[in-house]
């Protein structure tokens, strides 16, 4: 079990006692009550929850875009407590990888500019990677078309390729099939279930419970607290969930 | 209050520093506006004041028999016409000799017209003759009080005055000889007032008849007494606004009028583009909002005025505070300017029309900026409630030229396809960088050209050192003078008062004879050419042209008062100063009555002893008059004192334009690609390099408005600086090989330090706010 904790440390999540309280005094909202939760290197997460339960919150604190206000949060051995978000994104560029429910694609980039911008900006990754992440998210003869020209599930894609552009640790999915129908979610989740096997470590937050069935370990959040954690021994083909 | 009310003021309460960046945009326009306008209208007012009280002459007639020109202009309808006579004659004050002006005036009364208000000591003793009255430049200048004595040469030999008070006059406000004689040096100049028997009695009978007439004259009768004046005898009859003090005087406000329209309404432009841009982004960001209220009902009209309501409402608080500032400014301006040119009645007042004109800008303004993008959200389609974002648009035709230029870093392609992205941002700061090089421009230009008008008056046009007149009958001159080990050159010239008379027009101007080849003058051609002064034949200034519808060939009349000559008009010469006519000495002195004294232009060694060498010659025996050059560009820096204090403020308030515009639209551009900067935040990318990326884009749209701004910013100062020219004085355009770089660098500076701002916002983007709100 050490070592597995060790691992956790260097390159997996542990949250220990987090809370997070929004505003102050009577307007404050408690979204997290107490989390302690470890994901390991290599693992596919689903945090599921109804709405308002504090899933995108509990993502934002692990990817270093909210702060938590207490606990312990380390990810890829960093240890993230008490600092504030604005000095973090050396930490995000180093570790992890957003995709979000919506793309937010720059419009007046081609879908391989995208991708490309977050390198020249960020000074990570490799240019030279880039057609091949393309051609890993299915891309490889869209590369020059501009966002307005593509499909909302191509737009996805694309977005996941920029998560994926610095090499991240690990890769962070908030509702990302949420603006999509059922054909191109699955396709995104037999994207992000493939990038998975090839190793990295994936939390995907979602109210829907079918997707959950594609998990390693599903981890219900209400109201703010773990309700459970169930552990999937036969994960489900994301090709064959059905929602 | 309405919830739409709370709306309004809450929104523009989050767009706080967009909002007060057009308010303040608005107000300068309105403070300016104000503050210059009123400033005109008070000064006036106050001319108007100080003649009405003192009676200046609504007609001057010179030449021919004054009591009978007098007489004919009462006959003729005038209210009031006095005889008097004016001569200019050698004075002695102290130990300087100049050329001063001997007016009369009745002993037992004030005179009815042109009268003098007593400021020390008193009017005339009645049949007094010893006595004189001192206009108030000179008692100043030479320290003079009640008590003190000066000489006057006339009819052969000096008279001794003693001044019994010191006066000021309508006619003498702004001490000039003539219109051609502006510029002077004080210590070469006075008027003294001395009892008309004794100077009738020295110097001839009255040849100058003033005439006032009737308050609600209309011009027939102006014309009417006119014609009558010169039926009588009249060599050339001045009206009221040609009268030399006075134009002089509208000619220096000539400026403010201009400048109290044309640049309050380049920053009323401007606050109206910049309102537009920052009411168009929130109607863009707010389009779900609109659109779901509209499929709920809400009436058009409703969303209209509250959009409009909200530009509005900037419009009035920015004009609000910028007629309150202006009535301030309006003060400050007037009293600084009655006080350093001496003007004897200040009246300040804010002037309601102009107050009302003031708020109304800002109205309108506000409601202009806001019109566009109101009508747009009152338009919006219900359905566009239903998406969830603003729809993609493709990337047009330059987004997809700049795709091929695949060398470039990615972001420089980004910063060049958002600069057509978002036409509306980029013309808008376009707009704003013209603006801000228009008003930098004009008031650079206002400066380089009068720094080089008053170096091509003194260095290239009036090359002498020093003018001194000597008494005729002295002998040893000039030997005498270019004996001084410091004197480089001594050259005779004549010169004197003539009337310039071609196809039955005339133009009171001088006349001045030079040796043929002289050093002390250089005459120049519009282009600035050399060229030399004819044989036979004479040079005048470029004005005279339209002035009296002549062109090279033709022939002129000039008259003095001992006879006229024809002579062909041989060229036109631009001189910054003055209209005047120029010949040969030989062709020159016949016309011109003998007054008893040579005239002699003197020029010095480099780094002499200017006041040694003034000391050194007014000493030397039949010296009669000195007058220093140098003297003369201290007097035309005096004059053009509240000019360069102006100029000084414009380009000041051009730059905080510049910033303000380029500011609103940064801003802007932040808040429209929120998401995007929030995504690239998110990914780890640096604030710093988030904010660069916008900043390029920017500056990009800055860089694109430099050439129009250039472009334009030069015509409107040869506009601005035409609007100055005159027969006064001429004020050609010339910037010179810095300002426009200079501008251009200055403005682009201005933008990169209002990323500043931007960058504050990049950094202050609330990363899992945008995230979570996008998630719904
Ligand atoms: N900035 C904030 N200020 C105050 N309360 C907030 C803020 N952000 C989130 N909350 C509250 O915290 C709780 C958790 O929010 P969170 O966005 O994490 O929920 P979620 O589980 O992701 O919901 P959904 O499925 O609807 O996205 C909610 O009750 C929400 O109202
Ligand atoms: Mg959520």
């Amino acid at each position: 079990m050490s070592t597995t904790t060790t691992a956790v440390a260097q390159r997996g999540i542990s949250l220990k006692g987090l809370t997070k309280t929004f505003g102050q005094g009577s307007a404050a909202v408690e979204a997290l009550k107490g989390v302690d939760l470890d994901i390991e290197p290599g693992e596919l997460v689903v945090i599921l929850g109804p709405s308002g339960s504090g899933k995108t919150t509990l993502i934002n604190i692990i990817g270093g875009i909210e702060s938590a206000s207490s606990g312990e949060v380390t990810v890829a051995g960093e240890n993230l407590g008490g600092r504030n978000p604005a000095d973090l994104s050396g930490f995000r560029r180093d570790h992890v990888g957003f995709v979000f429910q919506f793309f937010n694609l720059i419009p007046t980039l081609t879908a391989r500019e995208n991708v490309e911008v977050i390198v020249e900006l960020t000074g990570k990754g490799d240019k030279a990677a880039i057609p091949g992440l393309l051609d890993e998210v299915g891309l490889s003869d869209r590369g020059e078309n501009f966002p307005s020209q593509l499909s909302g599930g191509e737009q996805q894609r694309v977005s996941l390729a920029r998560a994926l552009a610095t090499a991240p640790d690990i890769l962070l999915a908030d509702e990302p099939t949420g603006a999509l129908d059922l054909a191109t979610g699955r396709q995104i989740l037999q994207l992000l279930q493939r990038l998975n096997k090839e190793g990295r470590t994936i939390v995907i937050v979602t109210h829907n419970a079918s997707i959950a069935q594609i998990a390693n370990r599903v981890v219900t959040v209400v109201d703010g607290r773990i309700d459970s954690v169930k552990r999937n021994a036969k994960p489900a083909d994301a090709a064959k969930v059905m929602w | 209050m309405r919830a739409t009310t709370h709306k309004s003021i809450r929104d523009l309460l989050r767009q706080r520093a967009q909002v007060v960046a057009v308010g303040i945009t608005i107000m300068l326009g309105v403070t300016l506006y104000v503050g210059s306008a009123s400033a005109f209208q008070n000064l006036t007012v106050s001319y108007a004041y100080t003649y009405d009280r003192l009676s200046l002459a609504d007609l001057t007639s010179t030449g021919g028999d004054g009591d009978a020109i007098a007489a004919a202009a009462l006959a003729a309808g005038a209210e009031e016409a006095i005889a008097r006579i004016q001569v200019d004659p050698p004075v002695l004050i102290d130990d300087t000799k100049l050329v001063g002006r001997v007016v009369g005036l009745p002993t037992n009364a004030h005179p009815t017209v042109n009268d003098v208000e007593v400021l020390t000591g008193s009017y005339f003793d009645p049949g007094a003759t010893g006595q004189v009255l001192l206009e108030r430049h000179a008692a100043e200048t030479f320290g003079l009080g009640v008590g003190d004595t000066v000489e006057v040469f006339a009819g052969g030999s000096w008279h001794s005055l003693t001044v019994q008070g010191t006066v000021g006059s309508a006619e003498y406000v702004w001490p000039s000889r003539s219109r051609q004689e502006i510029l002077a040096d004080s210590r070469s100049f006075a008027i003294l007032y001395v009892p008309e028997e004794a100077a009738e009695d020295w110097l001839g009978a009255p040849n100058q008849s003033a005439v006032l007439l009737p308050a609600d004259a209309s011009p027939a009768l102006e014309d009417q007494v006119t014609r009558a004046m010169r039926a009588a005898g009249a060599v050339d009859v001045t009206t009221q606004e040609d009268q030399p003090s006075n134009a002089a005087l509208h000619e220096d406000l000539k400026g403010f009028d201009e400048i109290s329209v044309t640049l309050p309404l380049l920053f009323l432009s401007a606050a109206s583009v910049a309102a537009y841009v920052m009411l168009s982004r929130r109607i863009l960001q707010e389009r779900p909002v609109i659109g779901t209220l509209m499929a709920s009902g809400a009436r058009r009209g409703r969303i209209l005025r509250h959009y409009l309501a909200q530009g509005i409402a900037i419009g009035l608080i920015g004009s609000v505070v910028g007629t309150v500032a202006g009535g301030f400014l309006n003060g400050a301006i007037t009293r600084a300017y009655t006080s350093a040119i001496g003007i004897p009645d200040t009246l300040v007042s804010n002037h309601p029309s102009i107050l009302i004109t003031g708020m109304s800008f800002g109205f309108v303004v506000g409601a202009l900026g806001a019109l566009a993008p109101a009508l747009k959200a009152s338009r919006t389609a219900p359905a566009e409630a239903m998406r969830s974002s603003s729809p993609l648009h493709g990337p047009g035709p330059w987004g997809r030229l700049v795709a091929r230029l695949g060398r470039l870093p990615v972001t420089t392609r980004m910063a060049l396809r958002d600069i057509g992205r978002s036409r509306r941002r980029t013309i808008a700061t376009m707009i704003g960088t013209t603006l801000s090089l228009i008003i930098v421009l004009a008031s650079v230009g206002l400066m380089t050209s009068m720094t080089k008008m008053l170096d091509v008056q003194f260095a290239e046009v009036q090359r002498e050192d020093a003018t001194v007149m000597v008494d005729a009958t002295q002998s040893g001159f000039p030997q005498s003078l270019d004996d001084l080990a410091d004197v480089t050159a001594v050259e005779p010239i004549v010169a004197g008062p003539v009337t310039a008379i071609a196809n039955g027009r005339s133009y009171v101007t001088s006349v001045t004879g030079f040796d043929l080849g002289t050093a002390m003058h250089g005459f120049r051609t519009s282009g600035g050419r050399p060229i030399d002064l004819p044989a036979d034949g004479v040079l005048a200034g470029v004005e005279t042209a339209s002035l009296l519808d002549v062109e090279t060939g033709d022939t002129i009349v000039l008259a003095t008062a001992s006879g006229e000559i024809s002579v062909t008009l041989a060229g036109f010469v631009d001189e910054p100063f003055g209209t005047l006519v120029y010949g040969s000495r030989s062709l020159i002195a016949p016309v011109l009555p003998d007054t008893g004294v040579d005239t002699y232009l003197v020029s010095f060694a480099d780094g002499v002893d200017r006041d040694a060498l003034r000391q050194t010659i007014t000493q030397m025996p039949g010296i009669v008059s000195y007058a220093d050059s140098q003297a003369l560009v201290a007097s035309a820096t005096a004059y053009l004192g509240l000019f360069w204090a102006f100029v000084g403020v414009f380009i000041v308030l051009g730059v905080i334009l510049a910033f303000a515009l380029v500011y609103v639209t940064m801003a802007v551009s932040v808040v429209e690609r929120t998401n995007e900067l929030a995504t690239l935040r998110a990914a780890g990318v640096p604030t710093r390099r988030v904010a660069w990326t916008i900043a390029t884009e920017n500056l990009a749209a800055t860089a694109l408005g430099l050439p129009f701004g250039l472009v334009l910013g030069v015509i409107t100062a040869a506009a601005l600086n035409s609007s100055f020219s005159s027969d006064l004085f001429r004020l050609d355009l010339v910037l010179g090989w810095w300002p426009l770089p200079a501008a251009a660098l200055g403005v682009l500076v201005a933008a990169a330090l209002s990323q500043w701002p931007a960058a504050r916002a990049v950094r202050r983007i609330d990363v899992a706010r945008i995230v979570r709100e996008r998630a719904i």
